[in-house]
């Protein structure tokens, strides 16, 4: 893989003539929180690389809250600044559903085709944050066209596919010099996150044992969890991986595709009313089960990437992390 | 964009609406477009701005330039179907699913097991099958509903009864004045049959109590799991193994399924309900 090393207010003057060509998306600390937002000119200065992990999950750019796929969809050339690994790997599991060679979903492959993912490392971590237990590393490893890794004055990028080496051409950054791997001091800081990550974790089990834990548990095991749980989804539109989505019909035989989420009452109800995820109880395990049984289990994917975030979102303050450590315990 | 648009329906002309029995109708329809599929499949039927439910055709898949498709009001969108009364153009999209594996069915004896609406795929495999019935030892067609009233496709039985190759049972769980023949749950025509359980092959299609019970007596007179293929009712939605709604299992029953051996989805819990 081919690195180069720079400095980063290269990287940023480079990026004044990109802003009027593509649509950027990089993150932005705002109220103490980060996120993506599209870059202006007037902004770039304020893209924060070395920011907390962006409120919304990476799918959200290819698969959309909500969204004509009858209609004609523009190609809109854009660049994502600042992905984060977690939602890197995540991708892979959007790509197994909305890229499956059976029916490809022209809407999520034209969003893929025409945007460029820019990963970058992740030198601090949420207290939720768990990806290394998973085996997820905190830097890009997957699914990017360049990462970026940084250190005082300086940035180093990697390139992940053709497609970034041409961008990054095409942003004729002076002073860039292609160098054989990345310095020590970026070594040292990721392995620094590592190491956060896995003293924050060390209770945590890993995938494997995650399912067998999971598999092993009872309805009365999530009855616990069902009292707190007000089945609002939230774990679900936050998750990375999460797909499911709803068809609504309208006029000239359109159709909304719209986020769904197995969490709400009657997501799997029949017509003649028929419901298998008719306790909330049962909504709960079918979530664990999805993310560490069943999609490893049909895609042979990583469906849990540790982002943490669905345990941040759970307005009953119910940790994923927890409700895992607590089934284990409890044999 | 270049590629085949995987939502959008295709427009097929309602011919016409017959009533079959007091909640069921069948709907006639006329393709507009090129259109074919193999029996066990299914389709999602869009009525234009209203919404998609997916349904198995009940006429034979070896005619293309119709057809149709059984309904039971049971919902929202097929209550809105029943009041559909001919002319409307629908919106199809499909066939999804894998449908019956007719290949492992050749030169065996067979077993069609079906109550009430559930009764619609299993015409469509029945009368696929009849167009080539040399290859099949022997159809056992075992149908169950509720009243004589209740049953669908009250002329149809006639001439299928008189085809030689095929046995037809059929029991009603009330029978009035009229019935000659079984009253009783569906599943008692099963200890009818004189056959070698053991290479027989059995499909499944009703209502869930019908085909758990339907199933666990096939198992008890010896038919092996993986020869049991059971229809699965789910909430499938998009039909491409995408939107999550039918989740079983490792399985998107849309795309993997419909069509399941009883060996493939026994271990997984809730299967009937």
């Amino acid at each position: 893989m081919t690195v180069y090393s720079l400095l980063s207010k290269e990287w940023a003057k480079s990026l004044n003539s990109a802003v009027t060509e593509y649509k950027i998306y990089a993150p932005l600390v705002k109220s103490s929180s980060a996120d993506y937002e599209l870059i202006t000119a007037e902004t770039i200065a304020e893209v924060a690389y070395d920011c907390l992990l962006p409120v919304t999950p990476l799918k959200a750019f290819f698969f959309p809250i909500r969204e004509n796929v009858v209609k004609k969809q523009g190609e809109e050339k854009r660049v994502i600044i600042g992905a984060r690994n977690c939602d890197l790997v995540a991708l892979s599991l959007l790509d197994a559903v909305f890229l499956d060679e059976d029916f490809v979903d022209p809407y999520y492959k034209n969003r893929r085709d025409n945007t460029i993912i820019i990963g970058s490392d992740c030198y601090a971590i949420k207290e939720t944050c768990h990806c290394t237990t998973y085996g997820v590393e905190p830097y890009s490893e997957i699914n990017f066209d360049l990462s970026l890794s940084f250190a005082d004055e300086k940035m180093y990028i990697r390139v992940g596919t053709d497609r970034g080496r041409n961008f990054l051409d095409s942003l004729n950054i002076s002073g860039r010099q292609e160098i054989d791997k990345l310095p020590e001091d970026i070594l040292g800081k990721r392995e620094n996150t590592r190491q956060l990550l896995a003293e924050q974790n060390k209770e945590l089990p890993d995938r494997e044992e995650t399912k067998a834990i999971i598999a092993k548990t009872d309805d009365a095991f999530w009855q616990e969890y069902a009292k707190t749980c007000v089945s609002c989804g939230a774990c679900s539109v936050i998750c990375p991986t999460c797909h499911c989505f709803l068809l609504i019909d309208r006029e000239k035989f359109e159709k909304i595709k719209q986020w769904d989420a197995c969490q709400y009452p009657a997501f799997e109800r029949v017509a003649a009313g028929e419901d298998p995820l008719k306790k909330l109880s049962k909504r709960l395990k079918n979530r664990y089960e999805c993310k560490y049984i069943h999609k490893p289990g049909m895609f042979n994917v990583i469906a849990c990437t540790g982002c943490g975030r669905c345990i941040e979102a759970c307005i009953g303050k119910i940790s994923k992390n927890e409700v895992i450590i607590a089934a284990r315990n409890k044999d | 964009m270049h590629e085949k648009n995987i939502y959008k329906p295709i427009p097929f002309k309602l011919d016409k609406v017959e009533t079959e029995s007091p909640l069921i109708k069948t709907f006639f329809l006329t393709p507009e477009e090129d259109f074919h599929f193999k029996t066990g499949q299914f389709v999602e039927v869009t009525i234009d701005g209203i919404g998609e439910a997916p349904y198995t055709p009940s006429s034979s898949a070896t005619v293309t330039d119709k057809m149709e498709i059984t309904i039971m009001k049971a919902g929202y969108v097929t209550t809105k179907m029943h009041e559909l009364k001919g002319g409307e153009i629908l919106g199809i999209r499909g066939p999804y699913g894998k449908g019956y594996p007719l290949e492992k069915f050749h030169d065996k004896e067979v077993i069609i097991l079906g109550g009430g609406v559930g009764i619609a795929p299993l015409r469509c495999l029945i009368l696929t099958m009849m167009s080539e019935i040399e290859r099949y030892q022997k159809i056992n067609v075992c149908l169950g509903a509720r009243t004589p009233a209740d049953f669908i496709y009250k002329d149809w039985y006639p001439e299928l009864g008189s085809n030689p190759k095929i046995n037809l049972l059929r029991a009603v769980d009330k029978a009035d004045e009229t019935w000659q023949e079984t009253e009783g749950v569906v599943t008692l025509l099963l200890g009818k049959l004189q056959t070698d359980f053991s290479s027989t092959v059995a499909v499944v299609c009703g209502p869930p109590i019908m085909m758990k019970f339907g199933t666990l007596k096939l198992l008890e007179l010896g038919v092996k799991e993986e020869n049991i293929y059971l229809s699965m009712e789910k909430n499938m939605s998009c039909g491409l193994g995408k939107c999550g709604h039918c989740a079983l299992g490792d399985y998107f029953v849309c795309k993997d399924g419909p069509v399941f051996t009883y060996d493939e989805i026994k271990d997984y819990p809730d299967i009937w309900i």
